[in-house]
């Protein structure tokens, strides 16, 4: 019996397992009860068969320092996440509701520019913003959806209510972890699957198979798909391989491929060139065609651009689809979904103040303590304040970025993001966690069951990032048992 | 079945370095046992292991003695040396690493291991003490991928390449092993019956070749008849003769193979030719630099036909 379970405090924050009166939740009992039986060294031998199994399996991820690149194996752990299905049916229905509402509003601003004309969104919000691509107006992608894969992130309040934190509709990435981290769980804690009906998640590569043969401009029982990839030194490479290699597709780099006078995207094979109908890229907008945008870019194809533009590839996510990627965008994605869909938001998103508003930036000022400061513009947690947890002097620079730019800054306020028993220095300790399901669309749409659950491993950490020492945890969601 | 060609390109040369390790490690093992049983005083030293890599250059560097020790730490755990142990199973698996999609999982997951392995144990295996154990554990691992590879991968460009990248390393080496032979044979000014024998008889090991040996020519170990069992003997994988026949089968179904094909037939007719027994040791060594050579220029040809044909 391990002790640890005995002495964990909730601490007023909504926990996933355990209810404030100390016991598990319904759906996290069994679990628990087999995790609390296994004795301190037990435990511990787990954690190391995972270490190990990281280790083999070489899941890793790159994070960039002064001191070079470095490749750090994934941090895990190893009690999982559990999630009653009847709850995370209407979480999935949101997150559809809402990818819907992105995608209308992308096309609507790359066309007709409707949602501006009537002044729901303001058009300099919009159209200042980097993110919206003018090479990109008046290109109408299949089904008119641009962001194919969108990465939601997820937090829960005190009171345990999820709420949508922000939209990554670029290249979003984590989806290879969420599978990772259900294979180690099953070779490290195989006996907690007994009993269970957790929603498999392994199919996720097939279905990102389907999603993107959908979109091929020919008409082919088996288009010619690639993942493009900036090359082995990318953060997410190992992700990139991941996923090519779960779509029997080809993983490739910009050198791999060129295009002809005809407009058509090839590949250089042993075979000689072969044509791309296809390409899932996980390259930024910025780097991905030379001849129409960054001209230094190593990792793009000239002429990808041109391509995509005479219809004669797809390209997933569509360039531009940044543009409802973006915290102040995000602001109005309510609105949207009441503007494109006639239907009321099924999730809530956290309320934001707008630094362009006098009103509101006002508020943010004199309240930087108590709110937790965005860019618009950055991911991975980078350049983002938590006001509680922040210095006086962090206050002030935040406060003189924010008047120097206000539309680049965004705030909310601090949420209790909910915990998780975590397994931290052989005891079981609440950390803070979110959670970031993937939905994808094409000619039909589909929602992850669950997604990456990513856990802040130090002490009341609300940063859970793996760039900035996050882990992550393996995320079930169960049925009820027969 | 498509095969990008930056992909085939380091498939090629994940299965070369994992071929180099395996070979060098057979190759360390043998000799050391051979220097084991050598009366005290033999002249046959270490620096014959530098030469027949070819790497004395390298070597140099940052070593002044061909000592013992300085040797095993440059063949097995040195960092920039190309031809060590170590160097070559990093380059194997930063190959794979960028082309794990194209290979079954376990695949990855082996070859990781033997590089965590190696990056581990090289350097604490240069003594003696552990050393056996070391190159016992390299060979029996890439072994075993190589047994892996041959029973999972469908018969495709992959394997081709593959298949192609062993072969060619294989030949290289098996070449290589003849010359320690026959250099260390020729730095003495007459034949040594006490041990040439022994000599020839760790060759073979090194290429798990003596029952072979053994069993088609007989128990005589000299120098005439092993070299041209390991040059011309049909059946056996790690004979020239072997290896070129297999890379014929595998450049004949690619397209753009005839620059290929033409090389090989000049190898071939050139191997078809060769008789140790109207040979001097000293013409065997230059034959044997040679055949590298067009080993080489083959490794270009199959650069210029399927990697970056842009680039010739």
């Amino acid at each position: 019996m391990n002790n640890s379970w005995k002495s964990y405090k909730t601490d007023g924050f909504y926990d996933e397992l355990i209810a404030p009166s100390g016991n598990p939740r319904q759906a996290a009992r069994r679990a628990i009860n087999l995790l609390q039986s296994l004795p301190e060294e037990e435990m511990t031998a787990r954690r190391a068969a995972a270490d190990i199994a990281i280790s083999e399996m070489g899941i890793s991820f790159t994070v960039y320092t002064e001191g070079g690149n470095i490749d750090r194996a994934w941090p895990f752990d190893i009690i999982p996440r559990v999630i009653p299905e009847q709850e995370w049916q209407q979480v999935s229905a949101g997150l559809a509701q809402r990818g819907r509402a992105l995608n209308c509003f992308i096309d609507d601003i790359y066309n007709q520019q409707k949602i501006l004309a009537d002044g729901i969104v303001p058009a300099e919000i919009v159209l200042e913003s980097p993110n919206y691509k003018p090479q990109c107006a008046g290109v109408s992608p299949r089904y008119g959806v641009w962001a194919h894969v969108c990465g939601s992130d997820l937090v829960r309040d005190g009171k345990g209510k999820f709420y949508v934190l922000e939209d990554n509709l670029r290249v979003p990435s984590g989806v290879s972890y969420m599978l990772e981290n259900r294979e180690i769980t099953k070779r490290v804690l195989p006996e907690l699957f007994e009993n269970y009906s957790i929603l498999p998640v392994d199919d996720y590569p097939s279905r990102l198979h389907t999603t993107l043969a959908s979109l091929s401009p020919r008409d082919q029982k088996r288009p010619s798909i690639v993942v493009l990839t900036p090359g082995i030194y990318n953060s997410a490479y190992f992700e990139h391989a991941y996923l090519a290699h779960g779509m029997g597709a080809e993983l490739v780099e910009g050198s791999d491929l060129f295009v002809a006078d005809d407009d058509i995207v090839y590949m250089r094979t042993v075979d000689g060139p072969l044509r791309v109908d296809v390409i899932y890229r996980r390259v930024d907008d910025e780097f991905i065609d030379p001849e129409v945008f960054r001209e230094d870019s190593q990792l793009g194809v000239p002429g990808m651009m041109r391509a995509w533009k005479a219809g004669n590839v797809a390209i997933a996510n569509a360039p531009g689809s940044g543009v409802a990627d973006d915290k102040v965008v995000y602001a109005y994605v309510p609105e949207m979904i009441r503007y494109y869909l006639n239907e009321e938001p099924l999730l809530a998103s956290v309320p934001t103040f707008l630094c362009t508003r006098k009103k509101e930036r006002d508020y943010v000022l004199a309240n930087l303590d108590k709110l937790v400061v965005k860019p618009a513009n950055e991911s991975g947690g980078y350049g983002l304040m938590v006001g509680p947890h922040a210095t006086k002097a962090t206050h002030r620079k935040f406060a003189r970025l924010i008047e120097e730019n206000p539309r680049n800054y965004i705030a909310q306020p601090t949420l209790a993001l909910s915990t998780a028993p975590t397994y931290i220095d052989d005891t079981v300790q609440p950390r803070h966690l979110d959670l970031r399901p993937f939905i994808l669309q094409g000619k039909q749409s589909w929602v992850t069951p669950g997604g990456l659950t990513r856990v802040a491993l130090v002490k009341g950490s609300l940063v859970v990032n793996s760039s900035q020492g996050g882990g992550s945890k393996d995320t079930w969601i169960v049925g009820k048992n027969r | 079945m498509t095969m990008l060609s930056r992909v085939a390109e380091r498939l090629f040369w994940m299965a070369r370095y994992l071929e180099r390790a395996e070979d060098t490690a057979r190759l360390t093992s043998a000799y050391t046992h051979l220097i084991m049983d050598l009366p005290v005083g033999t002249d046959l030293g270490w620096q014959s292991l530098i030469h027949i890599m070819d790497a004395d250059e390298q070597f140099l560097v940052n070593h002044r003695a061909y000592n013992e020790q300085n040797v095993l730490k440059f063949v097995i755990a040195d960092e920039l040396n190309p031809a060590s142990i170590r160097f070559a199973l990093k380059a194997a698996r930063e190959n794979m690493r960028t082309t794990r999609d194209v290979l079954p999982e376990e695949t990855w997951e082996h070859v990781n291991e033997l590089y965590l392995y190696s990056e581990e144990m090289a350097e604490k295996s240069v003594g003696r003490r552990n050393r056996y154990a070391f190159l016992e554990q390299i060979i029996t691992r890439c072994q075993m991928i190589n047994g892996l590879i041959l029973t999972t991968i469908p018969r495709d460009h992959a394997y081709r390449f593959i298949k192609l990248g062993h072969l060619l390393e294989r030949s290289d080496m098996t070449t290589r092993v003849i010359d320690v032979g026959t250099g260390a044979i020729l730095t003495r000014q007459a034949p040594n019956e006490a041990i040439d024998p022994l000599l020839w008889g760790y060759l073979l090991q090194a290429l798990s070749a003596m029952g072979a040996y053994r069993r088609a020519i007989g128990p005589q170990l000299e120098a005439t008849p092993v070299v041209d069992f390991l040059f011309k003997e049909t059946t056996l994988p790690r004979s020239l003769k072997f290896c070129l026949t297999g890379i014929r089968d595998e450049l004949k179904p690619l397209l753009n193979h005839e620059a290929s094909l033409r090389l090989l037939d000049q190898a071939q007719r050139k191997l078809s030719r060769f008789n140790a027994q109207d040979l001097s040791l000293e013409e065997i060594h230059l034959f044997i630099d040679e055949f590298q050579l067009i080993l080489n220029q083959l490794s270009r040809g199959f650069s210029s036909a399927w990697f970056r044909p842009e680039e010739s």
